[in-house]
């Protein structure tokens, strides 16, 4: 039993350890290409890299484990973003560690407000208000400012809020369809999700409207199966009929590069042709931080990001943030088996599915295997909003394996309780009751995590694992 | 709950299509990173005014730098006749010559590969070494030999495949480039490679496919004697196919071949059917995608009509709407040579930084060894009893001309032949366009070409 405990926690510290010694190598590559160094990336890196720790070491002491591997990947996602940014100019860097501070207090937030599920269902409608509300003060100022762009100059920060929604509109989705709702209430839901890809649609954000419609069909899909489907489904084909329609110019002028950004070189194929070019260029090892081309390619640390870190960093690095994304996917399907309610589990799993559809549209677009869309890259692509969202959306995958407790003497019906009971006949053998005493005042009883016995400590203690 | 909880497992799916499309991606830049990176947007590469910036050094068989950069500049062979006569071989930076070397072993000039990208380039700040089979020197001569006319001559090892000289004409100075290219007539085709793009009537050279088809299909060919009278009828009443001459009665294969008589090989072709024909075409790479290495050759072409005797007849002697390539004939010539197998004409020695050519020889044509020992003998004979020793001399040639009629134009004068000697297995084909008869140019620019080589060997 000790040392159950005690395998994962040295490993989270290797794997903490880790992350620091490439986010120090990643600060030292921008230092030597520096010819005066500047105080301001050694601040900025040490800053990340305390953050980090302090997180890992509070979070340690106040749950009385370390099971962190999320936020590792985080961590490690935003270090690389943050890498990018800096080998820009300080600016981008100090402003990419704010936006990081941001999107882990989001992170912190939404755990905070998803803990207790009556107390999301109350934030439900003013969260779905505030949302609409949003998208349509966006659309308005937009409109006016520029009328393609949905972003809202703050001055020192520019914000866009479709990026914010994304983290409300899994919320909204989670929560209406959690119980079993009044038509009346499902009705509402319905309006919400039309009324956001509605205001996409009018902000011709062709990207973000496309992941929340992947987002609301996995959401229907995930609680569907009686009158409700035939309403999602009817909705899910009004929104595509109007998705086509309302872009059918729109998309066949821009997406005529498509398979063919060979053809379009210099004009709607440029950014994925030179995507290509670089990727192949820096090979499986990477050319060096700095000595790429795509840095001088319009959005390099935004949308290009992937191909940014393909020439530079390595194909091997590309395929690693894939690969770090797929994780945090399987994460959620396994922490979803065990999710405290339905809520966690819808939650989860689109959360993880907006992700990655997100990543597909980004990477895949710009390398032409689907049509370009500029959406961001979660977690590495500068900027504040796409960090908060990346964090938010984070929390939910953490809350579906990490399910509130309350004291045992709240009366009410709880989640956790259902949760128990499909999981006693799953025990080969009955677990020994743990102390009282040592139990964690916020986690499931631990010894309902223990695996059986017959399984070898080390392969129990892998990573993955919901059930805990 | 358990329904949601059930329903999350198809998120496997999209995981693993998500899974799918990374192998893709990856499968896709290990396929195509090679074409991507040699594109002239590359600024690793090409300046902005797309001058070749870190390619490395390209050096003919002799040690001659026919290209190389200097500064970020691209810089090529002093002397501008040789920058003439080796351009299409060459090629250029900007990709008009598509199948110049500069444009098709990019890659291996800029030192990538898929592990490395192109890091070895970044590293040294010129990429690889590329030495080619090529003779500068054997290039010009023939370039010179041509004279005005345009046309392509090639000339190759039929024992090793290196290619060791190919011009094609027209063709201009890449340092040099007139501005008048894309509008001056006398500049039509300039960008095109005419020794592996170009496709020509092929006149009597076409007789040696014929030829091979008769020996393979008519047992008593040799045993047989055919008459000449200056026409073959094939239909009573109306105009036959033409020969050269009145050649007379009672001429064996072997002197019909030798005379070229169009009536015997037109008789020949009729008797041996389009489909027997076409076999033999085929088989010798008519009508394929041929590649001679990694250079595309533009295919020739030969569909003799089954029901129309006449039109079959002119296709046995090379007329009709046959079209042959002259690096096939250069092959097929090198196959005859060889004794069946005819490599591929390579113009690489080394590349890739690489010190010893470790490429070895690629069979391209493959014919029969007892067709290819009976047309060796015909081919040795055509020189030794009609054309004389003395147009080769010291060469102990083997060949045969061709006169290809055009519509409308002179006849462009073709020479497709080979050396007997064993310390000169070369093989030349010359196609000298709107020249006339094959005797005349095609004969005299490929003995000039063979006579380079005997007196400088390389």
């Amino acid at each position: 039993m000790e040392n159950e405990k005690k395998q994962p926690r040295f490993k989270q510290i290797t794997v903490l350890f880790l992350i620091t010694l490439f986010q120090l190598i990643g600060c030292a590559c921008i230092l030597l290409r520096q010819k005066d160094i500047s105080a301001i990336t050694i601040y900025t890196f040490l800053g990340y890299i305390a953050i980090e720790w302090i997180y890992m070491a509070l979070g340690t002491i106040i749950t009385g484990h370390d099971y962190f591997e999320l936020e590792a990947i985080g961590f490690f996602l935003s270090g690389i973003g943050l890498t990018v940014c800096a080998s820009f100019s300080d600016a981008y860097a100090y402003k990419q560690l704010f936006a990081i501070i941001l999107g882990l207090i989001t992170y912190l937030g939404v755990i905070l407000l998803t803990k207790d599920v009556n107390l999301a269902s109350k934030l439900r409608t003013p969260a779905a208000i505030g949302s609409v509300l949003i998208l349509a003060a966006n659309l308005a100022l937009a409109q006016t400012i520029n009328g393609t762009l949905n972003w809202i100059d703050l001055g020192f920060f520019s914000i866009q809020p479709s990026e914010l929604v994304k983290v409300t509109f899994i919320f909204v989705g989670a929560v209406s369809l959690e119980k079993l709702l009044s038509q009346t209430s499902l009705t509402k839901y319905l309006i919400f999700c039309v009324g956001c890809v509605g205001a996409l649609f009018l902000m011709r954000d062709f990207g973000t409207a496309l992941i929340f419609f992947f987002t609301f069909i996995l959401i229907a899909f995930m609680r569907s199966g009686d009158i409700r489907t035939i309403f999602f489904v009817c909705t899910g084909a009004l929104m595509c009929a109007v998705l086509i329609f309302y872009f059918k110019d729109h998309v066949a002028a821009r997406f005529e590069a498509y398979r063919h950004v060979w053809d379009y070189m210099d004009t709607t194929g440029y950014q994925q042709s030179r995507a290509l070019i670089y990727i192949a260029s820096g090979g499986v090892w990477g050319l060096g931080l700095g000595e790429g081309h795509v840095r001088d390619i319009y959005a390099a640390s935004t949308d290009m990001v992937f191909a940014l870190i393909c020439e530079e960093f390595g194909l091997i690095m590309g395929v690693a943030i894939m690969l770090c994304f797929a994780c945090i996917a399987f994460f959620a399907i396994h922490a979803s088996k065990t999710a405290g309610s339905t809520f966690y589990t819808i939650a989860a799993v689109s959360a993880a599915g907006m992700m990655l559809f997100q990543l597909s549209l980004n990477v895949f677009g710009i390398t032409d295997l689907l049509p370009l869309t500029g959406v961001t890259l979660p977690f590495v692509s500068r900027g504040g909003s796409s960090m908060i969202c990346s964090w938010g959306l984070l929390a939910y995958i953490r809350m579906a394996s990490a399910p509130f407790v309350p004291p045992e003497a709240d009366p009410r019906p709880l989640p956790i309780r259902r949760r128990r009971a499909p999981r006693q006949p799953r025990q080969p053998m009955p677990a020994p009751p743990a102390p009282p005493s040592r139990r964690p005042m916020d986690r499931p009883d631990p010894s309902l995590n223990k695996r059986p016995p017959y399984v070898p400590p080390v392969e129990r203690t892998g990573k993955g694992g919901g059930r805990r | 709950m358990k329904i949601t909880v059930r329903r999350a497992y198809v998120f496997y799916a999209v995981i693993l299509a998500f899974l799918a499309g990374t192998v893709i991606l990856v499968v896709n830049i290990a396929m195509n990173g090679k074409t991507w990176v040699a594109n002239p947007a590359n600024r690793h590469l090409y300046s902005r005014s797309n001058d070749v910036v870190s390619a490395g050094p390209v050096v003919d068989i002799r040690g001659n730098i026919l290209a190389e950069t200097q500064g970020n500049k691209r810089v090529y062979n002093d002397d501008v006749v040789i920058r003439k006569a080796v351009l299409h071989v060459l090629g250029d930076t900007n990709g008009y010559i598509s199948t110049g070397t500069q444009n098709l072993y990019s890659d291996s000039l800029s030192g990538y590969n898929f592990v490395d990208g192109i890091y070895t380039l970044k590293k040294h700040g010129v990429g690889p070494e590329l030495v080619m089979n090529i003779d500068s020197e054997a290039c010009r001569v023939a370039y010179e030999a041509l004279g005005n006319f345009n046309g392509a001559v090639a000339v190759y090892n039929y024992k090793t495949g290196q290619l060791l000289c190919s011009v094609s004409k027209p063709t201009y100075d890449l340092v040099n480039k007139p501005d008048d290219i894309d509008t001056n007539p006398s500049y039509s085709g300039t960008y095109l490679d005419k020794v592996v793009s170009g496709l020509y009537t092929p006149g009597s050279i076409m007789k040696i496919i014929t030829a091979a088809c008769a020996i393979e299909n008519i047992p008593d060919i040799y045993e047989r004697t055919f008459d000449c009278n200056g026409e073959y009828v094939v239909t009573k009443g109306q105009r036959g196919v033409i020969c050269n001459d009145d050649h007379g009665e009672g001429l064996t294969f072997e002197e019909a071949m030798n005379k070229s008589c169009n009536a015997v090989f037109a008789q020949i072709a009729i008797e041996l059917g389009a489909d027997k024909l076409k076999a033999t075409a085929d088989s010798m790479g008519f009508n394929s995608e041929l590649y001679a290495r990694e250079v595309r050759i533009k295919y020739s072409r030969f569909n003799p009509p089954a029901n129309d005797k006449l039109e079959l007849g002119w296709a046995g002697i090379g007329q009709s709407k046959t079209l042959v390539n002259p690096t096939h004939f250069l092959a097929i010539m090198g196959a005859i040579a060889n004794g069946g197998d005819g490599y591929a004409p390579d113009r690489i020695y080394t590349m890739n930084g690489e010190n010893t050519n470790k490429r070895g020889t690629e069979v391209m044509i493959s014919i029969d060894p007892e067709t290819a020992r009976q047309l060796d003998y015909l081919l040795r004979s055509n020189i030794a009893n009609e054309y004389g020793d003395s147009r080769f001399p010291n060469l102990e040639m083997c060949g045969k001309t061709g006169t290809a009629q055009i519509t409308g134009a002179t006849s462009h004068s073709w020479f497709v032949g080979y050396s007997q000697r064993d310390d000169l297995p070369l093989a030349v084909v010359c196609v000298a366009e709107n020249a006339g008869s094959g005797m005349k140019t095609a004969v005299n620019v490929s003995n000039k070409v063979m006579q380079h080589f005997l007196n400088n060997p390389y």
